[in-house]
C-alpha cells in the first residue's frame, strides 16, 4: 500500500536562482525502508523537510506531495503532527525538556493525550527500549547515544507510521551510531513502520534497506535495490566514496559486474573472497622511526575533581616530529582530556610534558594549535577573513595578508572568505578554522574528532590537506577519534588509550593488523583468509596482485 | 523511601504547610510553639537525619536569638518594669513578647527546611502548573537551558584558551572583553541550534492546541483520610485561637504562662497537627523496625 508519495514535487529557496530540487516522483510504499542519499547539496534533506510540512523550508513549492492518498494541505495539523515522526541530526538540540520523563510525554502533552493513556504508553515503550535506568535522569546527563534514543522513543509514543530521519548518526560515535541503526531495523522489521532516512553512513545501512534513493544536484537520479545501485555507481566520481568498503572492495578487483554478486557486508565479502586467489607482494613499509621526539608526556596523572577516579592515570606518551597521530579509544576513556591537557586547558596533577626536551610551564600560544570537536566555536568575527585578521592583529604576525591569501587559494575556500562561519557547510567549516589554527605556523596541531558529522567527500577532501601539511610542510598533528576508517587511511602511528593509559603505540598499519575486533572492515574481510591480510583498501591495491581477467 | 510522609499527594502536603504555618502565626503562646518547634525539630530529624538542618542551625539560632534580645530593647509596652538598661525601661511583657516572636520565627524557618525536603522539584512543578500552566512549561523549558548553556560556555572557553584568548590572566580590561567575546559567542550559538529545538518541538505537535498536562501524582486512599484529619485538626486550632485559647494575652493584663482547662486540649490538636510528619514517618521506621526481627 502506498504511504507518501510525491508528484512532480520541485522547490526553490527564496532569492535562489535555480531549484533545490526538481520534478521529484516518488512512491513510498508501507513498511518500506528507505535510504536517501546523495552528494552533499544535492537536495536530499530538503525532500526529507518536504514530507514533514510544519517544518518544511520556506520557498516555493511545485507539485504535490501526499500521504496515505491525501495531499498533504487536506490533513488534519495534529494528524501530521502524529503519523509523521521525525528525528533530526543533532541528539542535544531536540530534546526540550529538564527530564526524560517529561521529555517522553511532551508530544503526548500537545495532542492532548489523558495520563492514564500516557502511563501506558510511556510503560511499553521504556520496556521496549530498555531505558529503565534513564527514566528519572536529566536530560543532560545522558550520552550522545542515549539521547538519540529518548528522541525516538519520544516520537514513537506518538505511533507514528512513517519515521523521517535526518542524518541521525552523524553525531555518535560508531557504537552509539549502530545501535541506533540496528533499532530503526527491529522497528521496521517488527512493527512494519516505514522508515525514511537521509544518512552519509551506509555501511551498515545497505544491508538493512529495502530501497536507496539517490538525488544529485535535486534530480533523482536512482530508486533501486542497494545492490543494483552499488553496481550502478562503481564509476561514480563522488558517489563512490558513499559504498560500503565491502562492496568497494570487490568493485577495485572484479570489475566484471554482476550485481547479484556484490557484497554488501562483511559476511558476504568474506564468502566471495574464499573464492579468489589473488598473489600478493610485501609492500615496502615506510618508517618514520627516526624522527626526533617533539613531545613527551611521563607519568602523568589528572583528575577533575580530588576524590573522583583519575581520568588519566600515569600516562607515557611519546610524539615525534613530523607525525600524525591518533589516539583511538572508547567513550569516557578520556581522549578528550588527554587532547586538553597537551593543549594546556587543564593541568596535570602529577607528571612533566617536555616539548623540545623542555619542561612545558605556559605553551607560547604560536607553537601549538587546536581544531576542536564543534568547529563553529572557534570563531568570534562574523566573517572568516575578520577573524584571520583579528588572529593576525593579536598575534602580530607579519606578512599575514599574504599567508591568509595563500592559504585560502591552497584550500580552495577563497570563494568564501565573506561569508559568516555558520552558513558554511560542515567539510568548509573544517577547512576555515585549519586555516586560522595555522597561521601562526604552529609545529603542533591538535585535532579533536575532526569527521564527525561530515560526508565521506568532505572527509577524504580534509584527511588529505592535513596530510599534505604533515608531509610538506612537516606540522606534527595528534589527533583524536572514533573513526576508525578515517585513521587507518591517514594517520601515521596509532596509540589505544583504555583506562586512563596508552596501552599501546604502533604504526598505523601494524595497530590495525594485529587487532580484530577493532579494526577497518576491509581487515575484517580479509584477515584470516586466502588473501593477503591488508587495512585499508588502497593497501589492498598496492600489494594484491590481481590477475588479469580470463 | 516510597512510602511515609514524602509520599503523599503535594496538594495534601502543600495543605500541611499551609496549615502548619497559620498554626504557628495564630497561636502566640509560648508553650504552644515550644511544643511545636520540638515537633519539627524531630520531623526534620525523621526526614534526613538533620542533615539539611545542620547546615543552617548558626543561622536560625542567631536570628532566634538576636530577636529574643532585640525586641524587649525596643518594645517598652507592658505594665511591670523590669529593670533600665541605658534609661530605658524594659518590660516584663516585652520579653515574652520577644520569646513568642523569636519562637515563631525559628519554627517557621524549620518548617521551610522540612517542606524543602519534603517538596521536590516535581513536586513543586506539579503544584505550580496546577495554578500557573504555562508558566510552569516556561520555567521547564528554562530549566534545560541551565546546565546546557554552562556546558556550552565551558567548550568556548576551552577552545578560545587555546587561541589565547581567556578571560583566567591577563588585565581586567582585557579579560572583561574577552569575556564579553565568549558571551556574544554563546548567544549567537545558542540562537543557532534553539532554531532546531524550535523544529523539534513544533514536529511534536507543539502549539495545536488544547494541550494536556501528565499527572504523576493522584490521590489515594491514604490522601483522602489525611485530608479529612487536616481539615478537622485545622479547623479545630482555628476555633481554638478564635476562642482566644491558645494566645497569651500581654496586654492589658498578662496571663500567665501555664494551660488551664480546655487549653489543653488544644495544645494537644495543635501538636496532633503540626506533628503529622512524625507519626507517618515514625510508622515506616517501627514498621521497617518489625519487619527486620521478624526475618
Amino acid at each position: 500500500m502506498e504511504i507518501l508519495s510525491t508528484q512532480q514535487v520541485s522547490f526553490t529557496y527564496p532569492n535562489a536562482t535555480t531549484r533545490a530540487i526538481q520534478d521529484i516522483n516518488i512512491q513510498v510504499q508501507q513498511g518500506d525502508f528507505v535510504v536517501l542519499c546523495g552528494p552533499s547539496g544535492s537536495g536530499k534533506s530538503t525532500l526529507l523537510r518536504l514530507f514533514k510540512p510544519e517544518i518544511a523550508p520556506h520557498g516555493s513549492l511545485e507539485g504535490s506531495l501526499s500521504f496515505q492518498g491525501k495531499t498533504m494541505d487536506d490533513l488534519e495539523p495534529s494528524m501530521k503532527a502524529k503519523e509523521l515522526g521525525m528525528v533530526f541530526q543533532d541528539p542535544e538540540n531536540q530534546i526540550a525538556m529538564d527530564n526524560v520523563m517529561e521529555e517522553l510525554i511532551f508530544g503526548m502533552e500537545n495532542l492532548g493525550f489523558t495520563t492514564e493513556q500516557m502511563r501506558k504508553k510511556v510503560a511499553e515503550m521504556v520496556n521496549f527500549f530498555g531505558l529503565n535506568h534513564l527514566l528519572d535522569k536529566k536530560t543532560d546527563e545522558l550520552s550522545g547515544g542515549e539521547k538519540q534514543l529518548v528522541n525516538l522513543a519520544a516520537i514513537l509514543l506518538l505511533d507514528p507510521k512513517v519515521l523521517l530521519l535526518d542524518e541521525p548518526t552523524a553525531q555518535l560515535d560508531p557504537i552509539a551510531a549502530k545501535d541506533f541503526i540496528y533499532m530503526l531495523q527491529r522497528l521496521n522489521e517488527e512493527f512494519g513502520i516505514t522508515v525514511i532516512i537521509v544518512e552519509h553512513r551506509l555501511e551498515e545501512l545497505f544491508t538493512i534497506a529495502n530501497r536507496v534513493i539517490m538525488l544529485e544536484k535535486g534530480v533523482k537520479r536512482f530508486d533501486t535495490t542497494p545492490r543494483e545501485l552499488v553496481s550502478k555507481l562503481a564509476n561514480h566520481q563522488t558517489m563512490r566514496g558513499y559504498l560500503p568498503s565491502a562492496a568497494l572492495l570487490y568493485l577495485s578487483f572484479y570489475p566484471g559486474l554482476y550485481p547479484e554478486e556484490i557484497p554488501l557486508n562483511v559476511k558476504e565479502a568474506r564468502n566471495w573472497l574464499k573464492a579468489q586467489n589473488f598473489d600478493s607482494e610485501e609492500a615496502v613499509l615506510v618508517d618514520n622511526l627516526n624522527n626526533q621526539p617533539i613531545l613527551e608526556l611521563t607519568e602523568v596523572d589528572f583528575r577533575y575533581e580530588k576524590g573522583k577516579p583519575p581520568v588519566l592515570y600515569n600516562l607515557d606518551l611519546t610524539i615525534r616530529g613530523g607525525e600524525w597521530h591518533a589516539i583511538v579509544g572508547a567513550n569516557g576513556t578520556g581522549k578528550s582530556t588527554l587532547l586538553k591537557m597537551i593543549g594546556g586547558i587543564v593541568k596535570q596533577q602529577h607528571g612533566v610534558i617536555r616539548y623540545n626536551g623542555k619542561k612545558v610551564k605556559k605553551w607560547d600560544r604560536k607553537s601549538l594549535s587546536y581544531l576542536p570537536q564543534n568547529p563553529k566555536l572557534f570563531f568570534i568575527q562574523d566573517t572568516i577573513k575578520k577573524e584571520y585578521d583579528h588572529i593576525a592583529l593579536q598575534h602580530g604576525l607579519e606578512n599575514a595578508e599574504d599567508r591568509i591569501q595563500e592559504l585560502l587559494c591552497k584550500f580552495n575556500i577563497k570563494h568564501l572568505q565573506d561569508r559568516h562561519p555558520y552558513d558554511l557547510s560542515g567539510g568548509e567549516l573544517q577547512k576555515a578554522v585549519l586555516i586560522g589554527t595555522l597561521l601562526t605556523e604552529p609545529t603542533i596541531l591538535l585535532i579533536d574528532e575532526p569527521t564527525k558529522g561530515l560526508d565521506p567527500e568532505s572527509k577524504r577532501a580534509l584527511g588529505e590537506v592535513i596530510s599534505g601539511l604533515v608531509k610538506e610542510e612537516g606540522l606534527t598533528v595528534i589527533m583524536v577519534t572514533h573513526d576508525i576508517e578515517f585513521t587507518s587511511n591517514y594517520a601515521t602511528r596509532c596509540s589505544m588509550l583504555f583506562q586512563g593509559e596508552i596501552t599501546v603505540t604502533e604504526n598505523t598499519r601494524d595497530f590495525f593488523h594485529e587487532n580484530t575486533y577493532y579494526t577497518t572492515v576491509i581487515n575484517r574481510i580479509t584477515r584470516n583468509n586466502r588473501v593477503h591480510p591488508v587495512v585499508t583498501l588502497e593497501e589492498a591495491k598496492r600489494t594484491w596482485l590481481v590477475q588479469s581477467q580470463s | 523511601m516510597v512510602r511515609g510522609f514524602r509520599s503523599f499527594h503535594p496538594i495534601i502536603l502543600l495543605l500541611y504547610y499551609i496549615l502548619a504555618i497559620a498554626g504557628l502565626m495564630l497561636y502566640q503562646q509560648p508553650l504552644f510553639l515550644t511544643g511545636g518547634f520540638l515537633a519539627i525539630l524531630l520531623a526534620n530529624l525523621i526526614l534526613d537525619g538533620g542533615k539539611e538542618l545542620r547546615k543552617w542551625r548558626f543561622m536560625i539560632m542567631i536570628m532566634g536569638v538576636l530577636t529574643m534580645i532585640l525586641t524587649p530593647i525596643f518594645n517598652h509596652k507592658g505594665n511591670h518594669i523590669l529593670f533600665y538598661l541605658f534609661e530605658n525601661p524594659v518590660m516584663h511583657e516585652a520579653i515574652w513578647q520577644g520569646l513568642i516572636i523569636s519562637l515563631t520565627l525559628v519554627s517557621i524557618l524549620c518548617l521551610f527546611i522540612s517542606f524543602n525536603i519534603v517538596i521536590t522539584p516535581d513536586k513543586f512543578i506539579f503544584l505550580f502548573s496546577k495554578f500557573f500552566p504555562q508558566w510552569a512549561l516556561l520555567i521547564m523549558l528554562t530549566m534545560r537551558f541551565v546546565p546546557l548553556l554552562r556546558k556550552r560556555l565551558n567548550e568556548i572557553s576551552d577552545v578560545q584558551c587555546v587561541k589565547g584568548l581567556s578571560v583566567k590572566s591577563g588585565s581586567i580590561k582585557s579579560r572583561a572583553k574577552n569575556g564579553m567575546f565568549l558571551l556574544q559567542i554563546l548567544l549567537t550559538w545558542s540562537l543557532e541550534e534553539s532554531i532546531q529545538t524550535a523544529d523539534s518541538m513544533t514536529a511534536r505537535g507543539y502549539g495545536l492546541g488544547n494541550r494536556s498536562k501528565y499527572q504523576p501524582f493522584y490521590m489515594k486512599r491514604k490522601d483522602w483520610i489525611t485530608l479529612v484529619f487536616l481539615l478537622m485538626s485545622g479547623s479545630l486550632v482555628l476555633l481554638g485561637w478564635w476562642l482566644g485559647d491558645g494566645v497569651m494575652a500581654l496586654l492589658p493584663i498578662l496571663e500567665p504562662f501555664w494551660l488551664y482547662g480546655r487549653e489543653w486540649f488544644y495544645l494537644f490538636v495543635f501538636i496532633l497537627l503540626i506533628g503529622l510528619p512524625i507519626w507517618l514517618e515514625g510508622k515506616e521506621l517501627i514498621k521497617w523496625k518489625y519487619y527486620r526481627h521478624n526475618k
